[in-house]
């Protein structure tokens, strides 16, 4: 699905966000990617959604390199890749129903974007909501949604974009712990249905070491390790988070054996009290 | 406090970036321009109460009571009034028909800044968005740096006079005061939900309708809205030129010194500002 090699990416003259980021990711696969907040995977996940360029390196998708898109052709490219956001970044002022058939911007041509504000396909939008759990809210105002009533709608959006990969940017960093395993579950599942490939960028090492198969770490813009869950040793986290002020919690969290998460997550091996 | 705490060392955080040279060279530009100002301007308390000035003003107010209340001339009010009211309503159409297209093409982050365009080839950004959005607020800059008054006086000479100049005029003028304000009100509108559109490739037009319009929305209306209350004084002020309206009778009155009429006129458009207001109060209310 993704060839990055010796991505980097700079903004104006800071340091650089990203560097020397080389990974692939192969066609259904499940990775979630860890480390502390600034140390670039935002700056990475809006690189693999083509909202940004990498200032030098090769990013392909599916072989073909994305650097030469432009017009139609970026805009073919970016309908298959749907990205979940923090923030869910939806529009407040508009009914959950045109949010969730928004995902369908990348197909539609105008006349039909034109007319569905006014004659929505609600069953289209109602499908994807049952999907998510919350049919009852297809004609709520968005902004009148709980948190993570939204984050649902969000992933409703991207079912209907129908995307090859999905990619989910700190997905449940603004919901309390219940829900973020639901969350996160959900869009697992729902992935792996569809066989799409799914990348989730995870505050909760607890979350990110339980559920999926691959487990990539990144620090201060470069790839720290690229390990299956059970190598993924108290050492290697504690370089993860050195010097950050969550690097406790999320250790203890784990070596008590008590998460928030309950007893879903599998004990992992090195983590035994 | 019981004891005083100890000052933390200075070196432990940097020092607030001091503006205070600026500040004070800017106060003293500013004093010297409104002293300058002033003179100027022929500023001069004393005239106000001059003996003839006192003794004019006097006559002018005692002319107007009491105001003419007289069926027949309040009959000749109801068509201008009317008149006075669609010449702002068209105007202000032809306003918003003009100002939002300008206003989006003369919005930087639609058309060449920010998030949406890190991945467009810096040509086609550079002619496709940098040059459109060039013309479009010289365009806008041009139509509101012209009065509308002089605006009518252009239009009357080339459609004669009635109401129809004076809509063209607060078209004109209005929709590049629309468009500038648009421009920055979707400017200010929050980039994440249009990001996450762009993401899912949409395109500049659906970002448009999906994005931007729906969260700018309400300030859109609520500043259209305002300016068409403007634009009821404005449509008085361009009868002057002969655009009909109010204004136009007004005008009249005033020239033949009946300030009996003069007196009923302004209570007239002091009520339709009124009602404008009023109308328009309720519209936004309900919108925020």
């Amino acid at each position: 699905m993704y060839a990055l090699s010796d991505v980097r990416k700079v903004f104006g003259n800071d340091a650089p966000a990203l560097d020397g980021v080389s990974l692939t990711v192969g066609r259904g696969e499940h990775v979630a990617f860890i480390g502390p907040s600034g140390a670039g995977k935002t700056t990475l996940f809006r690189l693999l959604n083509l909202t940004l360029r990498p200032t030098a390196g090769v990013l392909l998708i599916d072989g073909v390199d994305v650097a030469a898109l432009d017009g139609a052709g970026l805009r073919r490219a970016r309908r298959r890749i749907g990205t979940i956001y923090q923030q869910h970044n939806l529009v407040g002022r508009l009914r959950v129903v045109h949010n969730v058939l928004a995902g369908n911007l990348g197909r539609w041509s105008l006349s039909t974007a034109v007319a569905s504000l006014m004659r929505p396909r609600a069953a289209d939008a109602a499908r994807a909501l049952e999907q998510v759990g919350i049919p009852e809210k297809l004609w709520a105002r968005t902004d009148e949604l709980s948190g993570g009533q939204q984050q649902r709608v969000a992933i409703a959006r991207v079912l209907l974009q129908d995307p090859d990969v999905i990619l989910a940017d700190e997905p449940v960093s603004s919901v309390d712990p219940s829900l973020a395993l639901t969350i996160v579950t959900l869009l697992r599942d729902l992935s792996h249905q569809s066989r799409k490939t799914l990348l989730v960028n995870l505050h909760s090492v607890e979350l990110a070491l339980g559920y999926f198969p691959r487990i990539v770490g990144v620090r201060e813009g470069r790839i720290a390790f690229d390990l299956a869950p059970d190598e993924v040793t108290p050492e290697l986290l504690g370089a993860l988070y050195a010097g950050h002020s969550d690097a406790t919690r999320q250790l203890d969290r784990i070596h008590d054996g008590i998460g928030s998460y309950g007893t879903a997550c599998r004990p992992l091996p090195g983590f035994s009290k | 406090m019981a004891s005083a705490p100890t000052a933390p060392p200075a070196a432990r955080f940097p020092a607030s970036p001091s503006r205070a040279p600026f500040g004070r060279f800017l106060a003293a530009a500013f004093t010297v321009v409104l002293a300058i100002s002033l003179r100027e301007a022929g500023v001069d308390p004393r005239l106000l109460v001059q003996s003839d000035a006192v003794g004019n003003a006097a006559r002018f107010v005692r002319g107007m009571f009491p105001p003419a209340l007289g069926v027949d001339f309040l009959g000749l009010l109801v068509r201008p009034v009317i008149e006075t009211i669609q010449i702002s309503l068209m105007g202000t159409t032809i306003a918003v028909v003009i100002g939002f297209p300008l206003g989006l093409l003369a919005t930087a982050s639609l058309m060449w800044r920010g998030a949406l365009h890190e991945r467009t080839p810096v040509a086609r950004r550079a002619l496709l968005g940098g040059v459109p959005y060039g013309l479009a607020r010289a365009l806008l800059s041009v139509f509101r740096a012209i009065p509308e008054y002089v605006w009518a006086f252009m239009f009357v000479r080339a459609v004669g006079l009635g109401p129809f100049p004076a809509v063209l005029a607060l078209g004109v003028a209005y929709g590049g005061m629309l468009g500038k304000v648009y421009s920055e009100i979707l400017e200010g509108v929050d980039s994440r939900p249009i990001e996450a559109l762009r993401a899912a490739g949409a395109s500049r037009a659906a970002i448009v309708l999906y994005g931007l319009v729906p969260s700018a929305l309400p300030h859109l209306v609520s500043y259209t809205l305002y300016r068409w209350e403007c634009a009821i004084r404005a449509a008085a002020i361009l009868g002057f030129v002969g655009a009909g309206g109010i204004g136009q009778q007004l005008a009249l009155s005033m020239r033949m010194f009946q300030f009996d009429e003069v007196l009923t006129e302004l209570a007239v458009l002091f009520a339709l500002v009124a009602a404008v207001d009023f109308v328009s109060g309720r519209i936004r209310g309900r919108l925020v």
